[in-house]
């Protein structure tokens, strides 16, 4: 016979990884919402309108669509890598938010028992996330060579080497983060930045700021978003990796897409901004607001940035990322390590 | 208890290594050493050690597969290719491979591929044992480390070397 | 950055601190909290265009109730793609201004170009070109206008000024899709 509080802590293990799951499988539906929205207004247009009210319902119109697709799979195309490239593509999506912390403790009203708002505390967390989010690039790539497909070969070939190239600099930026905070662990991260704003590690003067311009640009790049999105480069690629998918292949590799979007939001809040740790002394707001704010608002950043930007070139990509990112970031490192002794 | 999610991990590991050298298609061999890396990592968290665990799939799987795949695109190395590396090797091979299968079990039965623990127990390794092991190789381990990174390097320079002769050419 | 160029540091700073970004993220932030420039047409909102638009043929009556048109034949004589038919016929009724009127006046709309020729060449101002533009239908019965169709005054009167955004109502019927507009709401365009 078990312990009764084995049961009840896996039977809450259970319960938050479901509830987690749910919300980032809904979560693309308010989110391609948003992004069209603001597609639309900084194109001075109005986005979505028709469909309900303010075009509200306009997700689920596109969801109803991609669902009554056709699922076609190329002839030629090599049928087990083809079918299993937006699986790969979006597991680790989701895998990824097993360490992330969206707040500290919780207690549940009426019954009086503490639940901690991460789904498990590992010591070696910010790895974990890059290890893991870094395994999304093969859904990319198996689903570029599988498609047997000119454009979705060089997609994925051009994902594979922009992943390559950034993943240095991003882990680069992860390491000074671990020498602001002095621990790998992201709740041990967001606990380090707790008081107020000057606590953050964007406000570790000069060489905050720097991590996160690098992290920002490196992580821009390997989720694949403007101005690094080449891997989908409609103007030369067709529509890159994903040009033979359709339906609700396609929908998966959106899915994670969107995912990614919002683990970069979630990473640079919980390394960078504090985590759930308000700027400074407000009484009555929870931390778990201050967090959800915080995504939302580099959320739309990320969008705004999208619609600001033109598409770099492939050659300034790889510049980028080996002679700009890579050098800033070995010189930040000893200037961080120095400033820590 | 331990036991049993070890025994799946490592029979996933054993059938999928089976599997890279075995299938014929080099991509397909390349996602089944992805599959055996992630398994040989979820054997390292088993063994306390999620260190050693997020790095074999940051570096192994995230960063030297990619890189493996790149190459396997681009070359597209055909199916005569692979069966040339099989010409006359497997005369000495088949032999080494069975002699160091020996020597393994050997080992293994007689208990001496255990290295002592001493003081790092379970309870040390649960909470902290990225600490414990940065610790240990920055005091204990300098030397061995030391020279380990010198062999990177010396590899890295290698290979920068490598490719600056050629476009010389 | 290749080496030959001289560094300014002047530059550097700017590039360091990414100051195009900031320049164009503003900008794209200025478009994004001003309002949109979309007319939310047909449900809402329809543009009514300037006087001298050329939209659909009218056939126009004088302030008694008569036509205009003569059925002199100068429209169809000076239409470059030939679009226009007119039949004269007598008619001393009073249907007209004169006793020569039209038995047919067809217009081919999928030939016409809408140049405004035939308004010019018309001696008596029966034929204009007037504010309707929402041309299009399911199948090609409305390619062909008569005379009959085209003597119904249009949604627009003459004398409205026009080049304003009216509010309007969509109505969708068996007989077709209408957007009608209310000419006393109207407001000034956004753009």
């Amino acid at each position: 016979m078990p312990d009764i509080s084995l049961i009840v802590a896996l039977a809450l293990m259970v319960i938050k990884v479901f509830i987690v799951t749910t919300i980032l499988f809904v979560l693309p539906l308010p989110l391609t919402y948003v992004e069209r929205k603001v597609a639309g207004h900084i194109q001075v247009r109005l986005g979505p309108w028709r469909v309900g009210p303010h075009g509200l319902l306009q997700p689920f119109a596109d969801m109803i669509k991609l669902i009554l697709k056709e699922d076609i799979v190329p002839d030629k195309a090599d049928k087990f890598l083809f079918k299993l490239a937006p699986l790969m593509a979006m597991l680790p999506a989701f895998v990824v938010y097993a360490a992330i912390p969206f707040g500290d403790k919780w207690t549940i009203p009426f019954i009086d028992r503490e639940v901690t708002l991460y789904i498990a505390d590992m010591n070696v967390g910010i790895l974990y996330v890059l290890a893991i989010s870094g395994l999304g690039i093969y859904g990319l790539i198996f689903g570029g060579w599988s498609s047997n497909s000119k454009y979705a070969l060089i997609g994925g070939l051009r994902s594979s080497a922009q992943m390559i190239s950034y993943e240095i600099a991003v882990s680069f930026s992860a390491i000074g983060v671990v020498l602001l905070s002095r621990s790998l662990s992201l709740l041990e991260i967001v606990k380090s930045q707790g008081g107020n704003l000057l606590h953050w590690n964007f406000f570790y003067l000069p060489v905050g700021p720097v991590w996160f311009a690098i992290f920002l640009i490196g992580s821009l790049a390997e989720i694949n978003r403007v101005p690094f999105d080449l891997p989908e480069d409609e103007g030369t690629l067709g529509a890159g990796f994903h040009t033979e998918y359709s339906g609700m292949r396609f929908a998966f590799f959106m899915l994670a897409e969107y995912l990614a979007l919002v683990t970069v939001s979630v990473m640079s809040v919980v390394l960078f901004f504090g985590g759930w740790n308000a700027p400074f002394n407000v009484p009555f707001v929870p931390p778990i607001l201050w967090f959800l704010g915080k995504v939302i608002l580099f959320i739309y950043f990320f969008m705004w940035v999208r619609f600001t930007l033109p598409r770099y070139r492939y050659d300034q990509l790889m510049t980028i990322g080996w002679k700009i990112l890579i050098p800033v970031s070995l010189v930040n490192l000893i200037i961080t390590g120095l400033m820590k002794i | 208890m331990e036991q049993i999610p070890f025994f799946i991990f490592a029979a996933i590991a054993v059938l999928s290594a089976i599997g890279v050298i075995s299938v014929k298609n080099a991509v397909h061999g390349a996602f089944y050493l992805m599959i055996t890396l992630l398994q040989v990592a979820a054997i390292f968290i088993l063994l306390r050690s999620p260190f050693l665990a997020a790095v074999q799939v940051f570096i192994y799987v995230g960063a030297v597969m990619v890189l493996f795949l790149f190459a396997v695109m681009v070359l597209d190395i055909g199916k005569e290719e692979l069966r040339e590396t099989f010409n006359q090797q497997g005369v000495i091979a088949i032999p080494a491979v069975l002699v160091m299968l020996a020597l393994i079990g050997y080992m293994i039965i007689g208990g001496k591929v255990l290295a002592p623990a001493g003081n790092l127990t379970d309870d040390v390794l649960i909470g902290n044992s990225t600490e414990v092991l940065g610790k240990e190789l920055y005091t204990k381990y300098l030397f061995p480390f030391e020279v380990v990174s010198i062999l990177l390097l010396i590899a890295l320079v290698g290979a920068i070397v490598l490719v600056m002769k050629d476009r010389k050419r | 950055m290749s080496g030959k160029e001289r560094l300014n540091i002047f530059e550097l700073i700017k590039k360091v601190v990414f100051t195009d970004f900031v320049k164009g993220l503003s900008i794209t932030l200025g478009y994004n909290v001003r309002g949109s420039m979309t007319l939310k047409y047909p449900d809402q909102e329809k543009w009514i265009p300037y006087k001298r638009f050329r939209g659909l043929h009218t056939l126009n009556r004088d302030e008694n109730g008569r036509e205009l048109c003569v059925a002199c034949e100068l429209c169809s004589k000076a239409c470059p793609t030939q679009c226009i038919t007119v039949i004269p016929m007598e008619d001393d009724t009073g249907r007209g201004i004169s006793d020569r009127v039209a038995k047919v006046w067809k217009v081919d709309l999928v030939r016409c170009l809408f140049c405004g020729y035939c308004e010019d060449a018309c001696p008596t101002r029966a034929v204009r070109l007037g504010r309707d533009y929402e041309l299009a239908c399911s199948d090609s019965s409305c390619n062909l206008k008569q005379r009959e169709e085209l003597l119904v005054p249009q949604s627009v009167p003459e004398s409205f000024e026009g080049g304003v955004v009216a509010a309007s109502t969509f109505e969708a019927s068996p007989a077709g899709l209408r957007v009608k507009a209310d000419l006393t709401k109207t407001k000034k365009r956004p753009w």
